[in-house]
C-alpha cells in the first residue's frame, strides 16, 4: 500500500537515496508491510517489529464460497428488481386517481412522470438483464418486468385518453383538413 | 389534445390585454375626419373685423361652422338626412341664424356664437316658397315664411307668430316671393305662369291685405328664376324671349303696365338658347336692396347694371366672367368676378359696386386643380383694412365639391374635400414595396442568365438592402434625439411604402359626385385625388381591384365601372390605386347597357384577374381581352356561372358561359312582385378565407361546417306593409345551380333589413312589428357529422341538404349598417361590426349569435363555451370601437385583413369618416405595447452569467474533490 508523500526516514524500505538523510523528504517511498514502524500505536508495543510477509493480512478473510442460503438470497433480490414496476402500479393509481383529470401544470407533471419512467425502464432493459443475469429465473424475471413496465405505460396512456390527451377524436385532426378546392367560379348580383 | 390547445390558449387569454382602448391609445391606431357636405348657403360671421366664422348649410342637411383659419368645423348640427332634414333657406341677422327646415316643417334660429339653439317652432304643414326678414323702422323684427298658400309673420326674438294669412286664390296663383324694405308692409308675390303678377301686400301689424294687384306678364313662367327686386322696391324682370328687361314698381298705387327695356337699347346682345338670371343684394333688411345688380346673359358674361331714376345704366360689362358674387363690409359694397386668366388658373377681382371701377391691389389668383373641377360658387368676405381700403378673402367651391379658401394674393388656406361626406364604394389595397425590397422581388421575377450574373445580381442587391437598412437604423437614431413634436411623419406618394405587417394601406374611395380619392389609411391624409367631370348625378358604381401590388414591376390595377341609371350607358375608368393616374391600358367601348361585372380569379399574363361584363344582351365582354384571356375562358367556360337579379320583375336567374361567350340561361327564380320584393342579395367576399371546416362538439366529434361558396342569401320583403300582414323572407340560393337550400319566413315583420352573410352563417336585422323591436336573427348551415367531399366542392354534387339551425335575438337599438371582421387566415374569431345611428360602432361578438346556445345548460355545452340562451343581446359599452369618436349618419363599413392575423382594418364611412382597427381574438400575435423588455432581457442574463459562474464553480469543486 502506497502513501505518496509520505514522511521520509524509517527503515526497512526501499529508498532512493539513502537512509542517511533523515530529514529529507523522499519522493516516493513503498512499504511492503502493514506494520511500519512509523505507525505507531497499539500494535507497535504489541508486536514490536515484526515484519509479516508480503499480502499478509491481520484481518481473518470471510468465507466466500457460495452456499445455499446466498443462492436464495439472489433469487429474491432479482425478483425485488423484478417487480419492481409491477409494485408501483397501485401507486400510480393512487396518484390518478387523486390528480383528476383537469388540465394544470400539477396533473399534466405526474401523467409525463407516468409516462416517462417505464419508458426510460424499457430503454435500459439490457442493463437490466445484466443485473438478472445472476438468477437462475432470469427469463421470467425479465418477462415480469417487462409487463411490468407495459402496464405503467399502459397506465399513463389510460390517464393520457382520460385527461383527453390523445388524438383519438377527429376533431383532433380537424385543423389539417384544408378548404375544398372550388370546381365553379360564380358571380354576378343585383341589375345595376 | 384539443384541450391542450384550448388550454394553452387559456393561458395566452389570461395574460391577454384589455378590451377598450386606453387612455393613452387614443388617436394612436385611429383617426376620424368630420365633413359637412356640399355647401348651399355659406354666410360670413361679420358681427367683429376679426372674426373668424363662416357658417355653411348644406346639402347634406348639415348647419356647420368652419373656422376659416383651418378650416375646421367649430360646430356642427346635423338633421334628419333626406327631405325631412332639407335646409330650405338660412337667414342672418346679427348673432342670430334663422333656418328654414324640412320643406317648411320647422323654423329654428341659431345662436352662432356657440352653436346653442335659441328657439324653434313647428309651422304649419303647407310647401315652403320663401322666406325673408320683415324690418320695420331700421330694424329687423320679424320673419316672414311664405308657403303655398299662407304667409306667416314670427317674431325674431322668440319665434312666436304674430300672424297668419290665407293667400287669396292660392289655388291659381304661385306665390313664390316675399319681399320687405323696411317700412310697414310686407310684399308677396305670385305668379300664374304665362299670365300675369299678383302682388299682395300686408300690413306688418295686423296682416291685413292693404293692397292686392295683377299686372299683366305673359312672358313670364318662374318669379324666383327670372326675377329679383331691385332699388326701392323695383321688380326687375329679364325675359329671354323678347331680350329685354322688365321693370314693376312695387310702391306704386296702381299698376299699369310693367315698363320694357331691351337688351339692344342697351347696346347688348343675348347669347341664344340662355336663361338670363339676375342677382342683386340687400346688405341690410331693414332698408332697401341696392340699386346696383348683375346680370347673367351668357355662360360668361356678366353685367353690373345701376337702376338709376328708373334708367338702366350699364356700369361694367364682364366678359369673360365666369362668377360674380356681391359682398358688403360696414357701408360699403363691392362686386367680386371671377374671370378665367389660362388654362390652369382664374384671377379674381374687386370692383366698386356703385362705380363700377376696378379696386386697386385685389386681384387674387386661383389656382385650378388639374385633378379637380371648374369653380362654380363664390363666398366673398370682403373687410376693411387700416386704409379704409377694402381687402377681401374668398370661399371658392368647385363642380367635384370642394371648398378652397383663398387670401389675398392667392394663398390657399385651407381645402374641404367636402366630396367625401358621400362616399359610394371604397377598397383597401396593400401599398407596394420599397424600392429596394421591389428589387429583390424583381430579381426572382428575370430570366435567369447564367449563374455567375445571378450571384452578382443577388449580392448586389442584398449590398443594396443592407445600405437600406443602415441608412433605416441612423434615420431612427437621429430622430431618437429630436423632442417628439419636431419629428414630422408626413406621408408623401413618394415615400409610400408596406410596413412590416401590413397595417398600412391605401383606401380608395368612390364619391357620388364622381371624384376619387386615394387615403393613406394609417394619418387619414389625401394622397391623389381624381375627379371624373362627365359622371351622371345618379350613377351606379363598381369598384374592383384587377391587380393587387403583389406583381411588380406591373402596377396595380383598380377599374371603376360606372353606369348612368338612366340612360344605361356604362363606362371603364381603369387607374392605378397607388397613385391615382389613369392607367394607359384603353378600357373597351360600351355601346350596350351593361347589367353586372364578374370578376373571375383567372388572370392574364400581365397578373391581371379578368373582369366579365354583362350586356342587356346577355353576350359577355372580357376586360383585359387579349388571345391569352380568350383561350383560358373557352378552357374555363363550362365552370363558369353567373346569376342576375332583377328586383323590378321579382327574378333570379342564373347563366352558364358558352366558349364563343354567349350565355346560356340554366335556371330561373320568380318571386311574384305583387307580394314581396328582392331587397339584397349577398354572397360571400371572394377574399374571405375560413381556417376550420368544423366546429368541435362537447363530446370531441366535429359538426363539419356546410362552405358553398357559391351560396346567396336573398333578402326580401312583402309590399304588404300592413304591420299585422307585412313580413321578411330569407332565401339561401345555390347560385350555380339555383336550387333553393333554405328559406325562412320572418311574420309580421318588417325592413330596414340588413344582413352579413360570411362562412356558413348568414346573419340579419329587421324591426319585428309585432313586438316593436329590432330583432337579429342567425342561420348556421353545416354538412353533418361526416363530410362529403374534403377535397373539392362542387355545387353540381351536393346530393345532402344541409342543416341548418337558427336563432333569434332582441336587440335594444335600430342599427345603420353592419359587417363581419375578416382577417388574414381566417383563425381569429369572428365579431360584427354594427354601425349604430347613435353614431357608435359596436364590435359584437359572433359567439353570441350562435344558434347552437343552449336554453338548458349541459357538461358538453359547458365543454363547447357556449353561452346559455338568453334573448337579449346586450350593448356593452366596452364594445365600442370608437369610443366617444361618433360617427354621423355611418352608411357603409369596410374591413379588410392586414399582415396580422389577429388584426383587422375598419373603416366606417358616412358623414365622417373614421378609422380604426380591431383585435376579435385580442392580439394573441403581438407582444403588448409595454411589454417589459429591460426586465426579460435583464433575467435573461442574470441567469446566462450565473449558469456561466456556478458551471466554473463545479468544476474548480468536482477538481478538489478529485485531490482530496
Amino acid at each position: 500500500m502506497a502513501s505518496p508523500g509520505g514522511q521520509g526516514g524509517g527503515g526497512g524500505a526501499l529508498s532512493t537515496r539513502g537512509g542517511g538523510v533523515g530529514a529529507r523528504r523522499m519522493k516516493w517511498a513503498l512499504e511492503l508491510s502493514m506494520g511500519n514502524t512509523r505507525t505507531r500505536g497499539d500494535r507497535q508495543g504489541g508486536q514490536g517489529d515484526v515484519v509479516y510477509p508480503i499480502g499478509y493480512s491481520e484481518k481473518p478473510v470471510p468465507d466466500t464460497s457460495i452456499q445455499e442460503t446466498d443462492k436464495n438470497l439472489v433469487e429474491k433480490r432479482c425478483w425485488d428488481v423484478a417487480l419492481g414496476p409491477l409494485k408501483q402500479i397501485p401507486m400510480n393509481l393512487f396518484i390518478m386517481y387523486m390528480s383528476g383529470n383537469t388540465i394544470s401544470i400539477f396533473p399534466i407533471m405526474m401523467v409525463c412522470m407516468m409516462a416517462w419512467r417505464p419508458i426510460q425502464a424499457l430503454m435500459s432493459m439490457s442493463a437490466t438483464f445484466k443485473v438478472l443475469e445472476s438468477s437462475s429465473q432470469q427469463w421470467l424475471q425479465g418477462l415480469v418486468y417487462l409487463v411490468g413496465n407495459l402496464l405503467g405505460s399502459a397506465l399513463a396512456i389510460y390517464k393520457c385518453q382520460s385527461m383527453g390527451l390523445l388524438p383519438t377524436h377527429s376533431s383532433d385532426w380537424l385543423a389539417f383538413i384544408g378548404p375544398p378546392q372550388r370546381m365553379e367560379i360564380m358571380g354576378g348580383g343585383m341589375v345595376l | 389534445m384539443a384541450k391542450l390547445i384550448a388550454f394553452c390558449l387559456k393561458f395566452i387569454l389570461l395574460c391577454g390585454v384589455a378590451e377598450a382602448v386606453f387612455e393613452d391609445q387614443v388617436g394612436k391606431f385611429d383617426w376620424k375626419q368630420q365633413y359637412v357636405g356640399k355647401v348651399r348657403f355659406a354666410h360670413y360671421d361679420t358681427q367683429t373685423q376679426s372674426s373668424k366664422k363662416v357658417f355653411a348649410a348644406t346639402e347634406q342637411n348639415v348647419f356647420a361652422a368652419l373656422n376659416t383659419r383651418t378650416g375646421e368645423p367649430l360646430w356642427r348640427h346635423v338633421d334628419k338626412s333626406g327631405p325631412e332634414g332639407n335646409i330650405d333657406a338660412l337667414l342672418f341677422h346679427g348673432q342670430d341664424a334663422v333656418v328654414v327646415v324640412g320643406n317648411g316643417r320647422l323654423l329654428r334660429s341659431w345662436e352662432t356664437n356657440v352653436g346653442g339653439l335659441n328657439w324653434e317652432i313647428v309651422l304649419d304643414s303647407g310647401s315652403f316658397q320663401s322666406a325673408n326678414f320683415v324690418g320695420q323702422h331700421d330694424s329687423v323684427k320679424y320673419v316672414a315664411v311664405l308657403k303655398k298658400s299662407t304667409v306667416s309673420l314670427h317674431y325674431l326674438s322668440n319665434g312666436h307668430q304674430k300672424w297668419l294669412e290665407n293667400l287669396p286664390e292660392s289655388e291659381t296663383v304661385e306665390y313664390q316671393t316675399v319681399y320687405s324694405n323696411g317700412n310697414s308692409d310686407v310684399y308677396v308675390l305670385g305668379v300664374v305662369p304665362n299670365s300675369h303678377i299678383t302682388v299682395v301686400v300686408y300690413s306688418v301689424e295686423d296682416g291685413e291685405i292693404i293692397q292686392q294687384v295683377t299686372v299683366q306678364a305673359p312672358w313670364l313662367s318662374d318669379l324666383q328664376a327670372s326675377c329679383a327686386v331691385v332699388s326701392d322696391g323695383i321688380l326687375m324682370c329679364a325675359d329671354s324671349g323678347t331680350e329685354s328687361l322688365y321693370m314693376l314698381d312695387l310702391h306704386m298705387q296702381t299698376y299699369a303696365q310693367m315698363t320694357q327695356v331691351t337688351l339692344q337699347s342697351l347696346g347688348l346682345e343675348m347669347s341664344p338658347g340662355f336663361h338670363p338670371r339676375l342677382v342683386s343684394t340687400q346688405p341690410n333688411s331693414a332698408r332697401p336692396p341696392l340699386s346696383e345688380f348683375f346680370l347673367q346673359i351668357g355662360p360668361d358674361h356678366h353685367l353690373l347694371l345701376q337702376l338709376n331714376n328708373r334708367e338702366i345704366v350699364n356700369l361694367r360689362d364682364f366678359k369673360p366672367a365666369m362668377l360674380v358674387s356681391f359682398a358688403t363690409t360696414g357701408e360699403k359694397t363691392v362686386a367680386a368676378v371671377m374671370s378665367p386668366k389660362n388654362q390652369t388658373a382664374c384671377s379674381l377681382n374687386l370692383f366698386s359696386a356703385e362705380s363700377g371701377r376696378r379696386l386697386l391691389d385685389t386681384t387674387l389668383i386661383f389656382n385650378l386643380d388639374p385633378s379637380g373641377g371648374k369653380p362654380e360658387e363664390l363666398f366673398v368676405q370682403a373687410f376693411l383694412k387700416k386704409d379704409d381700403s377694402v381687402g377681401y378673402k374668398v370661399m371658392v367651391q368647385t363642380e367635384d365639391h370642394t371648398l378652397t379658401f383663398i387670401q389675398q394674393p392667392g394663398r390657399v388656406m385651407w381645402t374641404r374635400e367636402e366630396a367625401l361626406a358621400d362616399v359610394v364604394t371604397m377598397e383597401m389595397v396593400d401599398l407596394p414595396l420599397t424600392g429596394t425590397q421591389a428589387e429583390l422581388e424583381g430579381e426572382f421575377g428575370k430570366k435567369a442568365d447564367g449563374l455567375f450574373s445571378m450571384v452578382l445580381k443577388r449580392l448586389s442587391s442584398q449590398l443594396i438592402l443592407l445600405q437600406a437598412w443602415i441608412s433605416h437604423l441612423w434615420k431612427l437614431f437621429y430622430d431618437a434625439r429630436k423632442p417628439r413634436s419636431q419629428v414630422k411623419n408626413d406621408v408623401t406618394i413618394e415615400n409610400l411604402s408596406r410596413d412590416e405587417f401590413n397595417l398600412q394601406k391605401m383606401m380608395v374611395m368612390v364619391t357620388a359626385s364622381g371624384k376619387l380619392f386615394g387615403i393613406d389609411s394609417k394619418t387619414g391624409s389625401i394622397l391623389w385625388r381624381h375627379y371624373l367631370d362627365n359622371v351622371p348625378s345618379n350613377a351606379a358604381f363598381q369598384l374592383m381591384v384587377q391587380r393587387t401590388t403583389a406583381h411588380f414591376p406591373h402596377p396595380p390595377q383598380c377599374t371603376l365601372l360606372i353606369k348612368d341609371k338612366d340612360t344605361g350607358l356604362t363606362s371603364l375608368h381603369v387607374f392605378n390605386p397607388i397613385f391615382g393616374k389613369k392607367s394607359h391600358i384603353t378600357p373597351p367601348t360600351l355601346p350596350q347597357p351593361i347589367l353586372q361585372s364578374v370578376l373571375l380569379p383567372l388572370m392574364d399574363q400581365d397578373y391581371a384577374k379578368v373582369l366579365l361584363l354583362v350586356d342587356d344582351q346577355y353576350k359577355v365582354f372580357a376586360f383585359p381581352s387579349t388571345k391569352n384571356v380568350l383561350q383560358q375562358l373557352q378552357e374555363m367556360a363550362s365552370s363558369i356561372f353567373f346569376y342576375l337579379v332583377d328586383s323590378s320583375q321579382g327574378r333570379l336567374s342564373g347563366y352558364r358561359l358558352r366558349t364563343d361567350l354567349s350565355t346560356e340561361l340554366i335556371w330561373d327564380v320568380v318571386l311574384p312582385t305583387e307580394v314581396q320584393k328582392i331587397v339584397t342579395v349577398k354572397g360571400k367576399r371572394p377574399n374571405e378565407h375560413v381556417h376550420s371546416q368544423g366546429r368541435v362538439m362537447g363530446d370531441r366529434s366535429v359538426l363539419y361546417k356546410y362552405l358553398n361558396p357559391n351560396l346567396l342569401a336573398v333578402v326580401t320583403e312583402s309590399t304588404d306593409t300592413h304591420q299585422e300582414r307585412s313580413f321578411v323572407g330569407i332565401m339561401l340560393v345555390d347560385g350555380v345551380t339555383g336550387r333553393i337550400i333554405h328559406e325562412a319566413v320572418q311574420r309580421k315583420a318588417k325592413g330596414p333589413v340588413h344582413v352579413v352573410h360570411s362562412e356558413n352563417w348568414v346573419v340579419y336585422e329587421y324591426w319585428s312589428t309585432k313586438s316593436r323591436r329590432n330583432e337579429f336573427s342567425v342561420l348556421e348551415l353545416y354538412e353533418g357529422m361526416e363530410l362529403y367531399n374534403s377535397t373539392v366542392f362542387s355545387s353540381l354534387d351536393r346530393p345532402h341538404a344541409p342543416q341548418v339551425l337558427q336563432q333569434s335575438y332582441i336587440f335594444p337599438s335600430s342599427i345603420s349598417t353592419m359587417e363581419a371582421t375578416l382577417t388574414e387566415k381566417g383563425i381569429t374569431s369572428r365579431h360584427l361590426l354594427v354601425g349604430l345611428p347613435s353614431g357608435g360602432i359596436l364590435s359584437l361578438p359572433k359567439m353570441f349569435l350562435d344558434p347552437r346556445r343552449p336554453e338548458i345548460v349541459t357538461e358538453q355545452s359547458r365543454e363547447e363555451n357556449l353561452i346559455p340562451y338568453a334573448p337579449e343581446l346586450l350593448i356593452r359599452t366596452e364594445w365600442f370601437v370608437n369610443y366617444n369618436q361618433s360617427i354621423t349618419r355611418v352608411r357603409g363599413i369596410h374591413t379588410a385583413p392586414s399582415g396580422l392575423e389577429s388584426t383587422c382594418l375598419v373603416v366606417a364611412y358616412g358623414l365622417d369618416i373614421y378609422q380604426t382597427r380591431v383585435y376579435p381574438s385580442k392580439q394573441f400575435d403581438v407582444l403588448k405595447d409595454d411589454y417589459d423588455y429591460m426586465l426579460i432581457s435583464s433575467v435573461l442574463f442574470a441567469l446566462f452569467f450565473a449558469t456561466m459562474i456556478s458551471k466554473r464553480l463545479a468544476e474548480v469543486k468536482l477538481l478538489n474533490r478529485a485531490w482530496r
